[in-house]
């Protein structure tokens, strides 16, 4: 299931890259990837719609998502589809109640692309997809024509993402020429990708993690991600590697402390067999995920040290007044 | 000095009170608290062009300053739970007067001038009982506290004067007590509300938001037109589950919630920063946690978002503009739905511009 990361770790160049060869290698190939597996899984979808068939190529889409999808800057904010992609958290089960509502009115909306895309964008991702993939759904040809489109709009927002990534890119590498209205400097550029970092971090403590962990009185397994299709581990270790390689970017290969942070992490992910997480409720697995979940905070730490500091950039001052 | 000072004022002099103007310090349309890169907490007015007119030293951070309507004068009101806000001459730094917050009370944040600049009014919290309170302060009598009276909730944070002479107090709706920092200690019941008082305390209007939304804090508020006044929320539940975060009052139809989409709701973090009315072309909000500036029209409706890095104060600038800033050191102006840096300083603005 990794092969596709795997892929793009060849790539990685071990210390002294710079911000441009982080974006080129890891985030424009990484949208080539993505656009190129989700126009496999649409094309999937059209010839066999069967969950089974289309579960292989719906993982390796999937992961090639998780392993961009910490770049929060760029086509993704600017078309507004990270929602799109991936509805989630959603506490309120939006996703459900998305597909429910066009299911149990047999919704036309499915067989028009362009009118499929203005529905909720809880139904239009792979939070959507995997739904309508893993639970029983009522009318098969009705699923099968919501899959489809379901991943239609998957394949045509990926295409989206990667068609405007030469433009952004081209942005970012003349960050501080006069005529560059986005990035004014390339501090700002760092600041950005210290932020995909930072945020990316929190996200795997708080809601990755923190989510189905819930208390230890009260452990929540149903709201660990992606639980349907079993994925909430895999999509922590695609994180962490990609949160991993760009720490090595940002940190110029001379963060020592937060790189073993990342290892640490790693390891403990490995070493699970958890892949839902259904862990959380139980004391021996529940141990080993909080030990993971500390050593995400500690990492979290550590690159705040030693790679916020260094780069002059400290939380925000208004954002954590709390006022 | 100080034994000079007392002997003016036995004399009936006023030394202890400015008397240059605004004007006289280069023409300043705004002032924000800030940090230096040296670490030192000043406050320091703006002009319209983004440069600083003047820049005076404060003992700590504060939260958000009253200015005087008339004279070159500040409020420094402390961050809560502090207990102590300094007068401060801005012609010359000095520091003219010092509330302190009465015993068992601290302040919240905020305080609003009377028309006439005579009387202020702060938030406060009443520390045995939670019971939010509005301080009454008298200018002429050396800043006297001259009386108080119920914010109308719990947890007030920001006040207003109307242009009806009348003031509007965001109670926040949140317990806290200083012995536990800022932790809220009454979620399981909290209600916020938006309420308007006279100035001796009477209770003309109230408004609450839907019980759906019971965990949004009213914290942040700005008079617009037709007596509407913005709020901005601050969501104390799952941000995942964020309803709303800001509502618009009409003293007919009561508080209710604007409605902005899931895309937007997931950026803004369950956070609004200040909120600053435009005049015809509406309010501007600011929501640090989530980088952005938001455009309200009048009716409501959020029609354009900016991005800008922990941006928070937000100050009108002659009708439809604003100035604001961020913790970058950025001036922006905000003008027909764009927002443009025009100024970039060594600074880290405060969470609150006022306009001057």
């Amino acid at each position: 299931m990794l092969r596709s990361l795997t892929v793009l770790l060849c790539f990685a160049s071990p210390v002294r890259a710079d911000v441009n060869d982080y974006a080129d290698t890891f985030v424009g190939r990484g949208y080539a990837l993505l656009a190129t597996s989700a126009q496999m899984l649409s094309d999937g979808a059209r010839a066999d719609c069967s969950p089974d068939a289309l579960k292989p190529i719906f993982f390796s889409t999937y992961d090639a998502w998780i392993a961009v999808s910490h770049f929060q800057f760029g086509p993704v904010e600017d078309r507004n589809l990270a929602l799109a992609m991936t509805f989630w958290p959603d506490p309120k089960d939006r996703v459900g109640k998305a597909i429910t509502r066009l299911s149990v009115a047999q919704d036309p909306v499915v067989d028009d692309p362009d009118l499929f895309a203005e529905v909720s964008v809880a139904a239009q991702g792979f939070t959507a997809l995997e739904r309508v993939l893993f639970d029983p759904q009522s009318g098969p040809d009705y699923a099968c024509r919501l899959i489809q489109a379901i991943a239609a709009e998957i394949a045509r927002n990926s295409a989206l993402i990667h068609a405007d990534w030469a433009e952004f890119s081209e942005l970012m590498r003349t960050a501080g020429a006069p005529e560059n209205t986005r990035f004014q400097s390339t501090d700002e550029v760092t600041r950005a990708l210290y932020t995909s970092l930072s945020v990316g971090l929190e996200f795997l403590h708080h809601q990755r993690l923190g989510r189905p962990l819930g208390t230890f009185e009260r452990p929540r397994p149903r709201r660990a991600e992606a639980r349907r299709s079993g994925r909430a581990q895999q999509h922590v270790e695609l994180s962490l590697i990609a949160l991993n390689i760009l720490s090595i970017h940002l940190g110029g290969g001379d963060a020592p402390r937060t790189y073993a942070a990342f290892e640490d992490a790693l390891d403990r992910v490995r070493a699970l067999d958890d892949p839902a997480f259904a862990g959380v409720a139980e004391p021996q697995a529940r141990l080993r995920l909080e030990s993971l979940q500390r050593s995400v905070r500690d990492i979290q730490e550590a690159a705040e040290d030693e790679i916020g500091a260094r780069l002059g950039i400290s939380a925000g001052f208004n954002a954590l007044d709390g006022d | 000095m100080t034994h000079r000072r007392d002997v003016l004022a036995g004399l009936g002099a006023l030394p202890f009170l400015t008397s240059a103007s605004w004007a006289d310090l280069g023409k300043p349309v705004a002032g924000s608290g800030a940090r230096t890169a040296g670490g030192q907490d000043v406050f320091v007015g703006l002009c319209a062009q983004g440069n600083m007119t003047f820049e005076v030293p404060l003992p700590a951070r504060g939260h958000a300053a009253a200015a005087h309507p008339k004279f070159a004068e500040l409020v420094a009101i402390a961050r809560r739970p502090g207990a102590f806000s300094k007068v401060i001459e801005c012609s010359s730094g000095r520091i003219l007067h010092v509330l302190n917050a009465p015993v068992g009370r601290h302040f919240y944040g905020h305080a609003a001038f009377s028309v006439d600049g005579q009387h202020l009014f702060t938030t406060e919290n009443d520390i045995e009982t939670g019971e939010g309170r509005i301080g009454v302060w008298d200018r002429s009598l050396r800043y006297a506290r001259v009386g108080e009276f119920s914010s109308g909730g719990i947890g007030p944070h920001e006040v207003i004067l109307l242009s009806s002479g009348a003031l509007a107090v965001a109670n926040g709706g949140i317990r806290t007590h200083p012995d536990s920092g800022r932790e809220a200690l009454n979620l399981a019941t909290m209600r916020a509300n938006l309420t308007i008082l006279s100035q001796s305390g009477e209770i003309l209007n109230q408004a609450f938001l839907p019980q759906a939304e019971r965990l949004n804090s009213v914290r942040h508020i700005a008079e617009g037109p037709d007596d509407a006044i913005l709020c901005g929320l601050q969501w104390q539940g799952d941000l995942f589950e964020t309803p709303s975060l800001l509502a618009l009052f009409d003293p007919q139809a009561g508080l209710y919630p604007i409605p902005v989409s899931d895309t937007l709701l997931r950026k803004l973090k369950g956070y609004i920063g200040s909120v600053a009315a435009l005049g015809d072309t509406g309010f501007a909000a600011s929501a640090p946690r989530g980088n952005r500036i938001l455009s309200v029209s009048q009716a409501g409706e959020v029609f354009a978002e900016h991005k800008s890095e922990d941006a928070c104060g937000i100050a009108r600038l002659g009708s439809g503009k604003a100035l604001v800033t961020n913790g970058l050191g950025q001036v922006m102006e905000l003008s027909s739905g764009r927002l443009e840096t025009v100024q970039s300083v060594p600074l880290r603005f405060d969470n609150h511009l006022i306009a001057l």
